[in-house]
């Protein structure tokens, strides 16, 4: 039988630790969403300032690169070269959701919303930095 | 039988019916009681910090963890929406759903959800129909300056240990 690697609440907490510094160095009030392969929720922080709406957003994002094993700015980038048939997938295709490979295997993914998109994933980078695992 | 001692009998039957009623004096229905007060008037404060509601967590996932349990822990500020969540290793995946609706149940009822338990226990079961109910025990609002910031909710084993992980939780803000 297989085996995969598996995100630990000790996990969630230095990717939370770094993303929420990553933030804060730049005075980003955002929600950080940490979940599993399966897109279920792991972890989850809203830094006062950020909106409900953020904390929404960034649950969808993170579920969405989880569950397809890609960046959400891939599908945000394929529906803007002209794929439109890719707005009737069940993904948020806005950037800020990234997976968390560990080799080949998606072991989770982190969702960022409340600055602008491209800040959002810079944030997510920096969360996923803090495992040191080789890309 | 001859229609005159029909009518006789229907007449001691009809007087028999309202001799009982009479006697009975049938019990007030309790909804019906008009109280004076508001119950639950709680003011809704501003919204949890991020610090608060953090510290809420860790000291619910520490009670957890010591007794060996696993479950998850969610934070809702004053306006129902999650502000922040954690899930322990092995926590089961219906308890997230369950975790932010406890918590969220306590903040739009002003009440722990062990009342909206309690009601339905003892037979209230209109609770049922009201929106976004839990009738479960694990949700409890948090009160800061006799306000209510939040609340925290606990799922993931019975709701008698979710109620304990989400007392030591809720122990951090309602002194």
């Amino acid at each position: 039988m297989n085996s995969k690697p598996c995100l630990t609440l000790e996990d969630c907490k230095k990717i939370g630790a770094a993303a929420e510094a990553e933030a804060r160095k730049n005075k980003w009030n955002v929600t950080i969403a940490i979940l599993d392969d399966g897109g279920h929720l792991l972890w989850l922080i809203r830094m006062d300032g950020a909106t409900p709406f953020n904390g929404q957003v960034a649950i969808e994002k993170g579920r969405s690169a989880a569950v397809s094993r890609r960046t959400t700015k891939n599908w945000e980038d394929r529906i803007a070269a002209g794929r439109n048939a890719l707005l009737n997938m069940p993904v948020l295709p806005i950037q800020g959701g990234v997976p968390i490979m560990v080799g080949s295997e998606c072991v989770g993914a982190v969702g960022v919303s409340g600055v602008q998109s491209h800040e959002d994933e810079q944030i997510c980078n920096a969360g996923i930095a803090a495992l040191g695992l080789k890309t | 039988m001859s229609l005159k001692s029909a009518l006789t009998v229907a007449a001691a039957s009809a007087l028999f019916v309202a001799g009982a009623s009479l006697a009975q004096q049938p019990a007030q229905n309790p909804l019906d009681v008009v109280p004076d007060k508001m119950p639950n008037d709680i003011p809704y404060g501003s919204p949890i910090t991020l610090d608060h509601a953090q510290a809420a967590i860790a000291a619910a996932v520490a009670e957890s963890k010591k007794r060996g349990w696993k479950l998850n822990v969610a934070v809702v500020d004053s306006g129902a929406n999650l502000v922040a969540f954690a899930r322990q290793d092995g926590a089961q995946l219906a308890s997230i759903a369950i975790s932010e609706h406890k918590a969220r149940a306590a903040v739009k009822y002003r009440r722990e959800t062990k009342a909206l338990e309690g009601g339905v226990q003892s037979g209230l079961n209109y609770l049922l129909t009201l929106d976004d109910v839990i009738a479960s025990r694990g949700g409890i609002p948090l009160i800061q300056d006799g306000k209510m910031i939040g609340a925290i909710g606990c799922s993931g084993g019975t709701g008698s240990q979710d109620e304990v992980v989400c007392k030591a939780g809720a122990g951090t803000i309602n002194k």
